[in-house]
């Protein structure tokens, strides 16, 4: 039999040409040079391994072809679990201070006991205020005349913000304490809103800021402007406050010029401290949109604190374990399912307070919510917190809170450059210990990845077809290549026309847009909205797969719904991967939300399959509106303070489950 | 066709007029120093306070651009957009000519989808709605093809001329635009061929086009009073005096560049520009338009200040040549590289400037991939164009290079 | 009021045969509405019938330079390269014009200032940029400051607003312009006792005797605001005019621990007067009384009759009190005492684009016309044609106001922006000045070590055309300029390379590689 296992045919649509060129090489001479580099290329490699280059390309090829859906699905499910082991501490390292110009708690403090008295005393006026119940530009007059009475310069600002539910106004009282010997040109801030962040009075947090006021007056130690702000309400008088500071972006929302103004502020500290005194102070960090302040003034905070102020840090409200409170809270956290020798076990506490932390920490990020009135700060690229006094039976006060407050500002003045040092990116998960971004970031771009996998797969499965081959080899072939595996199998290429899928895709998301202007209209109550949406968009997405059928027969025209698929799995992992540099909590979100339904998305010949799929996906798609409050949340939110939050979720979220449903809706 | 066509037009008058214009004006992916609407504007209001635009580095425009802007668009506000709007419509008029003068019919069912292709896509439209003048070069660029691929040199040259005049690296063009002139649009990628004609002839046409340009030159410089404007228009792109972001290779590259360093990659990077055209233009002799084509996925790629535009309109182009398209490797990959760039460019720029949390390099890893999205997208091209002569595969072999 | 200044006399000679040098030393002590108090030391020599260097003769030899009580350092700078005047002031602080009134000496501006007038001609040798440059170094090693940095980026010659305050002799050999000015700003920059301590070194009586004793370091340097200022002029009829002045503002409200505002030279300056200068002939104290009506006692009693010679013996130390107020009460709304009230700020906390805001008030009754003077380094460029300036909160337009607006546009990386014009404020008017800017991207090597801080943008000036030597300077400002990766340069040439490199290769790969034909599923038995 003859041994030929390959036969080459060489031939180049060139031929010719080279000889005319190379002859007559009067036009371009260069192909003698291009000749001679190609016959030294041939040399270099003989073209014998191409064909078994190519073969071993195929083998890996198909093998990736056939380990694809377990490849996609284990990395779903590592992605998943990598989720759930955030709260291990194996993955967390501990904090540090990575910026040496701060040298917190290396100075000593002059706030005493007659700065307290001070405290008090303007304590007792502004419950007075309170009392009386001035309207808030009154309130603010008389904060700005108690700035000025101690010396500083100080002023009033009004604003009127129109919202779906009505104007919110309100009048900010704010003064700038120009410090000595400089030029003005950096400033740190000081405020406290009227209303605390548990939506209580902030009364000792306004006189904590009023007494700091006349106390920094008299050292000259300062190198940083200090500017007051006594913000009105909880969020709005901050936010009309600082966009009147840099440019009021916003044009419909009407906020009052400052007349009096300092530099560039650098860092800011929110005094929150509803109760009348306090056991421990809590750090609150998340900023609008997800953004989160330099790690370097949470640690710096808490070592002064805990040094200076003697005063134990939490998380946002959240004893630790170790105390008796906290065991109690993060029993709670357990289901009472869980036998007590497992919620009591150690390990179990401690990844239980942790996975409480990151909990709270990705419900704020997630929904680009501000966790207080620091967060309207970060837009602005100043890096703020918010110090919670823990309401509790003592033992602090004014005392440590202002010797803390005190040395976190001196920590701030030793500032020659922005706070650049430290890492922006970060999970808190105790006072003392975080994640970094290389230890959570790969769990939602696993995700992504399975998506991305998924869809690609999809794409290959549209454009080629495995069908039997009819053509029977004539007995010389059998003879030349004696194939065990006949009928042998092939591969056929099929069509694919993209513009039907993309036809659905767009208008899932004019669909998005449209619910969008809907609920920012308020026009009717959203769980009403729910309960009517939800039944419609089931009953559409049955009907499609009798209206939407596929041009019959078409054997070598790729289905929809593949095609469809392929689309929508690309670009929702597209969307996640690049939202987890953005928001990694909003990224988690979607990877949860989205990564799993889209995966499992797949048209069913049996139609009761079909039918509850599209029920599933309708309530996916718009079950949330029946969350009326949390709507009402965000819509404020997107139209005070302008959170990405709610724009997303209808108009990349709602539509990406929608072309899921429309998947399983049709006919294969 | 008339009627969609009018269609899309609208829809891109009504965005014209949205309050997306301010927001885009000033975006750094959408116009370059060299072709920023706020700046044009601030060479206007110098000139015409008997200022020297030129004495600065704010106003890197062409004095011609100065003469009209400062003469015929009045500075209020619709007047320029519907300039510009107009100018993306001739634009895919351009390009829907040129696609009937290649396939030679008179209309066909694929000229609404290839003029939609171009008004509604985003690299294209973006700019135009942020007043980017690049937006004028890219019309411009179709223009100088439709009039070469119909034969009529002189209109072809002068177009060609006063595109190169208002961004220089447009002259790479030149040399296909005259074998295009030379030969036909038609796609003869099936069947290659040396180039039919003497290359000889295109001596006249060659001194057309210099004298054009020079006469431009010189009209600019009565314009602007003197010579001080190459500095500022033709010498920014050798010399990079603008390190403002871009999605471009150039800006980072010689940010963090050492200054003894500078002038040799300056002049490495210019040069390198200019090293495809020939070899293109080579191994393309039998479909200029082709070689045309992939210069323009150079220059997207490798300009020093490009815009989303000039990768847009190389995009753009690709439905002229739907023989090509069985014979691409890995169009998806392209596409999602190109979807990756376009969501990371902005993202990553706002990280960067906006909220300052990310650093330079946020941005700077985006401009890499976009690069990569460019590159791929040509290397593609390049081998479909080749690859078409061959033609189908049989069952069980394999095409390839050695 | 009637007495609104009180002389102290350390020491007065009336001496009728004119010497050829004449030294006087004089303290001025101006408490403000806000408890503070104003201090303005002034310190000059009068060279008499001195002509300064005449340019063209830069090249020969100079006549030998003589003096028993001008610093002989300062003659020779200014005899090296040929300055008739020049003003230098080094600043730390924010000059509250609102609150403190215009200082005793205009130069308040934070951070140094150096300007000077030098002739040109066609027979000079050495240029007016490089006489600058000289000028600036050899001021810097005199005063230990880093003058040497004020290079061509933050140079300009804003000739209308920096008047000369003295005469300009006639050069021999004129050019067209005879006298051209070179001004230059380093906002950043600090004073401290580096710089006071040469600059006693100038004085006949440095801090023994005389009213520099007073100059204490550490007081000095604890004030609110703090300054050091030398001042060259000459005038036809008298001579070369050396005048050093130091100002300091003194809040002893915050020194006192009962905060109230009584002050003491003692408790001022941490010593009283001793024995006054003898070279001197003339050292007064002036204590400018408050216009307030509160009630306040001054001890010892002041001189307020010149006759004959007298000199002090006994040490002085001034006392002021306020004895019926037990602490210092701010006053709750301070009329402005300056004629204009300027509030100037940078908006917008992008890193590409900001605004810069200035509003200007007239605090006066009658309509005031100032020049207005911005000058900006290169790396903040104007957006001219968005110049908006609006009157009142109502923002009426009124452009009209602004006139006669000349404008140097700045080259990148090379000399800074100037925009000069002419105000209109009528009375009791406010004036809002908006103009866009767009923030320019450095080279990594143009950045300072401390990049992430920001650049120190200069201050705008404002001057009256009725009072051409009360300048007012608005606060300087920080502007935030994006940051490259300093620790880049490799990796960026490396990726980049790399990408650049596998596109060019795989392209030319295909062009210059032939095509084959290969039979690839062959089962081999």
């Amino acid at each position: 039999m003859s041994g030929r296992s390959r036969a080459v045919v060489r031939w180049s649509p060139w031929a010719g040409l080279q000889d005319k060129f190379t002859m007559s090489s009067s036009g371009i001479p260069l192909i003698g040079l291009v000749d001679r580099i190609r016959r030294r290329i041939r040399q270099l490699r003989p073209s014998g391994d191409i064909a078994a280059r190519i073969r071993k390309r195929k083998k890996v090829a198909a093998a990736v072809g056939k380990y694809l859906d377990v490849l996609r699905l284990g990395l779903l499910a590592t992605g998943c679990l990598w989720l759930l082991a955030l709260p291990l501490s194996h993955l967390q390292s501990g904090t540090y201070i990575d910026e040496n110009a701060l040298q917190p708690s290396q100075v000593n403090t002059y706030w005493d006991w007659g700065d307290v008295h001070r405290a008090d005393k303007f304590l007792q006026d502004v419950t007075s205020l309170l009392d009386r119940n001035l309207s808030s530009a009154e309130r603010a007059v008389f904060f700005a005349t108690e700035f000025a009475k101690s010396g500083i310069p100080s002023s009033t600002q009004r604003y009127s913000i129109p919202t779906a539910r009505g104007v919110l106004n309100g009048t900010n009282a704010y003064a700038i304490f120009s410090a000595p010997r400089t030029s003005g040109t950096e400033a740190v801030v000081i405020s406290a809103s009227w209303k605390s962040l548990t939506g209580g009075y902030n009364l000792r947090g306004v006189s904590t800021v009023l007494s700091l006021a006349t106390f920094m007056k008299h050292y000259s130690h300062w190198s940083k402007d200090i500017i007051f702000v006594i913000s009105d309400s909880h969020l709005d008088g901050m936010h009309a406050w600082l966009s009147a500071y840099h440019t009021p972006t916003n044009p419909n929302q009407d906020v009052g010029p400052l007349s009096i103004a300092s530099g560039v502020i650098w860092t800011a500290l929110n005094i929150d401290y509803p109760g009348h005194s306090f056991s421990h102070l809590g750090v609150f960090r998340e900023g609008l949109n997800g953004r989160l302040p330099n790690q370097d003034l949470i640690n710096s905070f808490r070592v002064i604190s805990q040094h200076t102020g003697g005063v134990p840090v939490l998380l946002y409200d959240h004893y630790e374990p170790s105390e008796f409170p906290g065991r109690e809270q993060i029993r709670s956290f357990f289901p009472t399912w869980l036998p007590d020798w497992i919620r009591e076990h150690e390990d179990v506490m401690e990844y239980g307070y942790r996975a409480k932390n990151i909990l709270r920490h990705f419900v704020y990020q997630a929904k680009g919510r501000a966790s207080g009135a620091h967060g309207l700060f970060h837009q602005y690229r100043i890096d703020a917190i918010t110090l919670f006094a823990v309401p509790s039976n003592g033992p602090h006060g004014f005392h440590a809170l202002g010797r803390t407050v005190e040395s976190t500002l001196r920590t701030m003045n030793n500032l020659l450059e922005r706070l650049h040092a430290s890492f922006f990116f970060y999970i808190i998960t105790t006072p003392s210990s975080f994640l970094k971004i290389g230890s959570y970031l790969p769990s939602v771009v696993l995700v992504a990845a399975s998506l991305m996998f998924g869809g690609l797969g999809e794409w290959v499965k549209a454009g080629w077809v495995e069908v039997k081959d009819e053509y029977m080899p004539s007995e010389k072939e059998k003879v030349a290549n004696a194939t065990p595996n006949s009928p042998k199998k092939k591969w056929i290429a099929r069509r694919r026309d993209l513009l039907d899928a993309f036809m659905v895709v767009v208008t899932s998301h004019l669909a998005g847009l449209s619910i969008f202007v809907v609920i920012c209209g308020e026009w009717l109550d959203t769980t009403r909205l729910a309960y009517i949406i939800t039944p419609m968009c089931w009953v559409t997405l049955v009907l499609f797969r009798f209206t939407l059928r596929p041009p019959p027969a078409s054997a070598n025209a790729a289905p929809l719904p593949v095609l469809l698929k392929a689309i929508n799995m690309c670009l929702a992992s597209t969307l996640i991967s690049v939202t987890s540099v953005l928001n990694f909590s909003l990224a988690a979100l979607l990877a949860i939300t989205l990564g799993v339904p889209l995966s499992f998305s797949a048209p069913s010949r049996s139609l009761p399959v079909c039918v509850t799929k599209c029920a599933v996906y309708a309530v996916l798609a718009f079950g949330w509106l029946a969350l009326s409050g949390e709507v009402t949340q965000a819509i404020w939110d997107w139209q005070v303070l302008g959170v990405w939050f709610a724009p997303l979720v209808c108009l990349i979220y709602v539509p990406f489950v929608l072309q899921a449903g429309v998947v399983s809706g049709l006919a294969p | 066709m008339t009627f969609e066509f009018a269609l899309a037009v609208a829809t891109r008058t009504v965005l014209a007029f949205s309050p997306l214009e301010r927001l885009l004006q000033d975006d750094n992916q959408l116009s370059s120093p060299l072709t920023s609407y706020s700046r044009l504007q601030e060479g206007v209001y110098l000139f015409r306070h008997g200022i020297d635009p030129y004495a600065g580095g704010t106003f890197r425009h062409s004095p011609l651009s100065l003469s009209f802007f400062s003469t015929i668009v009045p500075a209020s506000r619709i007047p320029p957009a519907l300039l510009w709007t107009s100018l993306d419509a001739v634009g895919a008029w351009a390009l829907v000519n040129i696609w009937r003068s290649r396939s030679n019919i008179q209309r066909s069912k694929r000229d609404l989808r290839i003029a939609a292709i171009y008004l509604l896509n985003p690299y294209i439209f973006l700019p135009c709605l942020a007043l980017s003048t690049s937006t004028v070069e890219t019309t411009l660029q179709l223009l100088t093809l439709m009039f070469a691929s119909r034969g009529q040199s002189s209109l072809s040259l002068l177009t060609l001329a006063v595109l190169s005049h208002l961004s220089l690296p447009a002259i790479l063009l030149l040399l296909p635009v005259l074998l295009l002139l030379l030969s036909d649009p038609l796609s003869h990628l099936a069947s290659p061929k040396p180039f039919p004609q003497k290359l000889s002839k295109c001596v006249p046409l060659l001194v057309e086009f210099t004298v054009s340009f020079v006469t431009l030159a010189l009209a600019s410089t009565l314009v602007a009073g003197g010579w001080g404007w190459m500095r500022n228009t033709w010498g920014a792109g050798f010399l990079l005096p603008d390190l403002t972001p871009n999605p471009g290779l150039w800006w980072y590259f010689f940010t963090e560049m050492f200054d003894h360093f500078r002038p040799f990659f300056l002049a490495a990077f210019s040069l390198h520009l200019a090293i495809y055209v020939v070899p293109l233009c080579i191994k393309f002799q039998h479909d200029p338009l082709y070689a045309s084509f992939l210069l323009l996925g150079i220059l997207g790629t490798f300009k020093p200040y490009p815009t989303l535009s000039d990768p847009g309109l190389f995009l753009s182009f690709i439905s002229l040549f739907p023989e090509t398209y069985p014979y691409l490797r890995y169009p998806v990959v392209t596409a999602l590289l190109h979807l990756h760039a376009f969501l990371l460019l902005p993202l990553f720029h706002h990280l960067w400037i906006g909220t300052g949390t990310g650093n330079a390099n946020f941005f700077y890893a985006s401009t890499l991939v976009f690069g990569l999205a460019n590159g791929s997208a040509l290397l593609d091209y390049v081998w479909a164009g080749l690859r078409v002569a061959i033609g189908e595969e049989k069952e069980g072999w394999v095409v390839t290079q050695e | 009021m009637r007495w609104s200044i009180l002389f102290f006399f350390l020491s007065w000679r009336f001496s009728v045969t004119a010497a050829v040098e004449e030294y006087r030393e004089e303290l001025t002590l101006r408490p403000l509405v806000d408890g503070k108090l104003a201090a303005h030391f002034s310190f000059s020599t009068l060279l008499r019938s001195a002509v300064p260097r005449d340019p063209s003769s830069l090249g020969t030899d100079d006549t030998s330079q003589h003096y028993t009580l001008f610093p002989l350092a300062l003659g020779q700078i200014l005899r090296e390269h040929a300055i008739p005047e020049f003003h230098l002031t080094i600043n730390s602080g924010k000059w509250d014009y609102d609150r403190w009134g215009h200082p005793g000496e205009p130069g308040v501006g934070s951070g140094a200032e150096l300007w000077a007038w030098m002739g040109d001609g066609t027979a000079v040798q050495t240029s007016i940029d490089a006489r600058w440059k000289a000028l600036q170094n050899s001021l810097s090693g005199l005063f230990c400051a880093s003058l040497g940095s004020m290079d061509a980026l933050h140079t300009t010659s804003p000739a209308n607003a920096f008047l000369p305050t003295g005469d300009l002799p006639r050069l021999l050999a004129p050019a067209r312009d005879a006298y051209t000015l070179r001004h230059a700003t380093l906002p950043a920059e600090r004073v401290c006792t580096e710089n006071l301590t040469p600059f006693l070194k100038l004085l006949p009586c440095p801090s023994r005797a005389g009213i520099a004793a007073l100059l204490e370091p550490h007081r000095i340097f604890d004030a609110d605001w703090h300054g050091l200022g030398v001042h060259v002029r000459w005038r036809a009829d008298r001579g070369v005019q050396l005048t050093l002045t130091v100002q300091v503002v003194l809040d002893s409200v915050r020194t006192s621990t009962e905060r109230r505002r009584d002050w003491t030279l003692e408790s001022l300056f941490g010593r009283s007067l001793p024995r006054s200068c003898n070279v001197a002939s003339s050292s007064v104290v002036l204590v400018t009384l408050p216009s307030d009506e509160s009630a306040y006692t001054l001890s010892p009693e002041p001189h307020v009759s010149i006759e004959g010679t007298w000199s002090r013996t006994s040490d002085l130390n001034i006392v002021m009190k306020w004895p019926e107020e037990e602490r210092f009460s701010y006053p709750l709304n301070i009329p402005p005492l300056s004629d204009l009230s300027v509030r100037r700020t940078l908006k917008g906390s992008s890193q590409t684009h900001g605004e810069l805001s200035v509003v200007v008030r007239n605090n006066r009754p009658v309509p005031v016309r100032t020049h207005y003077l911005e000058t900006m380094p290169w790396h903040v460029e104007f957006f001219l044609h968005t110049l908006t300036v609006t009157c009142g909160d109502r923002g009426v337009d009124c452009a009209s106001l602004l006139t006669n607006m000349t404008y140097t546009p700045s080259r990148p990386h090379a000399t800074p922006a100037q925009l000069l014009a002419t105000l209109e404020l009528p009375p009791h008017e406010t004036l809002h000045l908006s103009l866009r800017v767009r923030k320019a991207f450095l080279r990594y090597t143009e950045h300072p070590p401390d990049a992430q801080r920001g650049w120190d943008l200069p201050p705008a000036v404002f001057v009256p055309f009725d009072a051409p030597h009360r300048r007012i300077y608005t606060p300087a400002l920080l502007v935030d300029l994006a940051t490259p990766d300093f620790s880049m340069p490799y990796n960026v040439i490396i990726m980049s390379s790399t990408l650049i490199a596998l596109i060019f290769g795989s392209l030319f790969n295909m062009l210059i590689r032939r095509f084959v034909v290969i039979e690839v599923d062959v089962k081999v038995d």
